[in-house]
């Protein structure tokens, strides 16, 4: 169980985040969703430890680690642009940070995660090589493999198209439910959000406007911004596709 | 990280800040204290005032020579539909005068167009008086060639050339069409492709050392005012100081062109239009310049192979055996080899080091290493050279090899500076940060990651620096002793002594060194970018 307790952060005198309480539950996908510049990347950070909090407490299974650094946290991220190093193949950079972590994972174990993510067949290609959701599974695995407590995605489909997207989607669920890994996701996309997580964070200028299942918050919309920012996304998209179908496949 | 950075920071204390500093009271220290009168004595010296004119003169001709030729031969690549191997003949060639000491150029202008020179000899009269003015002119034209070129031929290969088409679409003529698709995006780079020149030429020793006569120069009057008969600090610390003004103006001025400078967002290659008459004319114009330039220099291979040139022709091995056996010789070019070598590596951690602290750490202060960087661009070698002679000469690093070696270090300090910094920036911002996770301690991160990615650049620097150690005169040439003499100042001694022959020997080793300095290093750079 992940606790936020009234998490706040200051960038030269401007609130980026203010009172930030949340509850995450163990195995739950959990998806930050904000326009751009709303705080929802400064919240990822903070969890990670990469930002550091000057108000308001981070405690993870009754341990408090506000102050404790990055490293130590045992969280792991998968950067929008992947970050993987283009020196090494993909094999090479799924075991990199094995080197640090000797019998972390097992031989077998390692080739489960390969396997899972259907790595095997790209294991000795360059990172010019690959396609773009090809790496996105190698940066998978290679978090993966460190055993993270809490697996942390910034804009995890931002860089794929069409269908590879839809694919990515589900082998994040599935991931998260394999490995009952808590995972938090950052978008900026409704439909991307309420397709793919349990809960789902919606963040306004340092604010969360509303913090609910998907259906609750299609349901029971908190405020105007909901409304007219994030349901309205969804309902133009509906009538775009009902349009195109027909209203007989509504 | 601190580590790395406070050393760097003491050693650029100590080698270029606390010199300078030194250098500046110098020039206004005199037996009745601090006052002008060191300047007022200067500037009422007509035979400076004249030198400071001539200086001014002839690098202001040869900067608008070197900007139009350069121009030229970047056009004839980038724009004309000349056969592809005479392009690439051209790009290598025009680049030979870097592998050389300044100062053999003007031995081999002199045997090529004086009294007995190949080619006087060919047109079978003296074309013009060489040493002065002409042979200055010649000299500092073939040197800042290549600076000026690079810089314009990349400019060009970052425009785009699709504006050209939509020019003509558009229904431009020729002359405006050039004007706004050309000379308009590269007004920046022209302007500084000048003013480079300009300062190569204006603190430049090797060229008016070697064939400047009695047209006398501020580098020359400087020379001879600190190692002639009776060396003057006080005067000689004005002059530098008067020599570092128009660098210090320089500088300036071209970080003002660089931000007027086009930025294309995306550049895209077309096919060029066909136009034979543009074609014949820019492809004449460029073979004739490289031509001429390699007909100079070829005279410093056939000379040493000659038994005595030019009255007895017949081929001879004697010269060299003969160099080769003289154990100063040999001695002097291993003092250069290691002084390279010794630069290259240390020169290349620091100026990588700098850029690693600057580019991809939080260091508070980190921007001062930016400071230091324009500073050493400003600073000329001779002046740089003299300030260290003023600051340790009753020290015991004076006559030491470790002296020329910093000496060369911050000499060419920001260059490789530049190239490391621009390749970090370009690498993905969240390395550390996944490394980190991933287990890796900061220093091992550099190790496993950064380094790795930058060795393409790593060995440019490397490469960058040995060839610049190897040739460099202007900065050693206060710093040599007998023990520690280089090449390229060995040189300048063994023209008192006319040896020519040791000369041409002496630079094609250099040459040569260089040459395979820099294959080497391209080809390692080519494989390591395929990675």
């Amino acid at each position: 169980m992940l606790k936020l307790q009234n998490i706040s952060k200051r960038f030269d005198d401007k609130f980026v985040l203010e009172h930030i309480n949340l509850e995450i539950g163990t195995g739950e996908i959990v998806s930050l969703l904000g326009p751009s510049g709303s705080g929802k990347t400064t919240l990822l950070n903070i969890i990670l430890g990469l930002t550091s909090v000057e108000q308001g407490k981070i405690i993870f299974n009754d341990l408090d680690l506000s102050n404790v650094r990055m490293k130590d946290r045992g969280f792991n991220i998968v950067f929008q642009d992947y970050a993987l190093f283009p020196h090494l193949n993909a094999y090479e950079n799924i075991v990199y940070g094995l080197r640090n972590k000797k019998g972390l994972v097992s031989e077998e174990e390692l080739h489960d995660y390969i396997d899972f993510l259907e790595l095997q067949p790209h294991l000795t290609k360059k990172m010019g090589e690959l396609s773009g959701g090809q790496k996105q599974r190698v940066a998978l695995a290679r978090t993966l493999v460190m055993k993270p407590k809490i697996l942390l995605l910034d804009e995890p489909l931002s860089a794929l198209d069409g269908v590879i997207k839809e694919s990515i989607k589900q082998r994040i669920k599935s991931i998260a439910r394999e490995y009952k890994l808590t995972t938090i996701i950052v978008t900026h996309d409704p439909e991307e959000a309420l397709t793919m997580s349990d809960k789902i964070l919606i963040i306004n200028q340092g604010n969360i406007s509303q913090f609910g299942s998907p259906q609750q918050i299609i349901d029971h919309p908190a405020n105007d911004f909901v409304k007219e920012f994030i349901l309205k996304q969804l309902e133009i998209k509906r009538e775009n596709i009902y349009h195109l179908f027909g209203e007989k496949y509504a | 990280m601190r580590i790395i950075y406070i050393p760097i920071l003491l050693l650029f204390a100590a080698f270029l800040i606390l010199p300078l500093g030194i250098l500046f009271i110098r020039s206004f220290e005199t037996a009745e204290g601090i006052n002008l009168s060191n300047y007022l004595t200067v500037l009422s010296d007509e035979e400076l005032l004249k030198a400071f004119g001539n200086s001014l003169k002839i690098s202001g001709l040869t900067a608008a020579v070197t900007t139009t030729i350069a121009f030229c031969l970047a056009y004839s690549i980038h724009c004309t539909r000349i056969y592809g191997p005479i392009k690439s003949i051209i790009k290598t060639g025009i680049l030979i005068p870097m592998l050389l000491p300044t100062i053999t150029f003007g031995f081999a202008i002199i045997y090529s167009f004086g009294n007995q020179g190949v080619i006087t000899r060919i047109f079978g009269r003296n074309l013009f008086d060489i040493y002065g003015f002409t042979g200055l002119l010649i000299g500092y034209v073939i040197y800042t060639l290549p600076s000026a070129f690079l810089l314009i031929h990349n400019s060009f290969k970052y425009s785009d050339k699709k504006f050209i088409i939509v020019s003509k679409l558009m229904g431009d003529g020729t002359m405006r069409s050039f004007m706004n698709t050309i000379i308009r995006p590269l007004a920046g780079t022209l302007g500084g492709a000048f003013i480079l020149s300009f300062i190569l030429s204006f603190t430049d020793f090797g060229i008016p050392a070697s064939v400047g006569g009695t047209y006398s120069v501020v580098a020359t009057q400087l020379y001879q005012v600190m190692l002639g008969s009776i060396p003057d600090f006080h005067t000689g610390a004005v002059i530098a100081i008067l020599m570092l003004i128009p660098a210090v103006f320089s500088v300036f001025l071209l970080n003002y062109l660089d931000k007027r400078n086009f930025h294309y967002e995306k550049f895209s290659d077309i096919e060029m239009t066909r136009h034979k008459g543009r074609d014949i004319c820019f492809g004449a114009v460029s073979l004739l310049v490289l031509i001429g330039m390699v007909s100079i220099f070829a005279v410093m291979f056939i000379a040493p192979f000659l038994t005595s040139f030019p009255y007895d022709l017949t081929f001879t091995f004697t010269h060299f055996i003969d160099t080769f056996q003289a154990s100063d010789l040999t001695a002097v070019y291993q003092n250069s080899l290691f002084v390279a070598l010794m630069t290259a590596v240390l020169g290349t951690f620091i100026a990588f080091s700098s850029a690693v602290l600057n580019v991809r750490t939080p260091l508070r202060g980190k921007s001062s290493i930016d400071a230091i960087s324009m500073l050493t661009n400003t600073v000329p070698g001779m002046v740089l050279g003299l300030s260290y002679l003023l600051l340790f000469n009753g020290s015991s690093l004076k006559g030491t090899f470790a002296i020329i070696i910093v000496c060369n270090m911050v000499h060419f300090f920001t260059t490789p500076y530049l190239m490391a910094k621009n390749a970090l920036a370009k690498m993905n911002p969240s390395w550390e940060t996944t490394a980190e996770l991933l287990g890796d301690s900061w220093i091992r991160t550099i190790q496993r990651v950064i380094l790795p990615n930058s060795a393409s650049t790593v060995i440019e620097m490397f490469s960058y620096y040995f060839i610049n150690s190897m040739v460099t005169i202007s900065g050693i040439i206060f710093l040599v002793t007998a023990q520690t003499t280089l090449v390229a100042s060995k040189i300048k001694e063994l023209q008192h002594f006319a040896k020519f022959n040791e000369i041409f020997i002496l630079s094609l080793l250099i040459f040569f060194t260089n040459l395979v300095v820099k294959l080497l290093c391209d080809h390692y750079q080519k494989r390591s970018f395929k990675h």
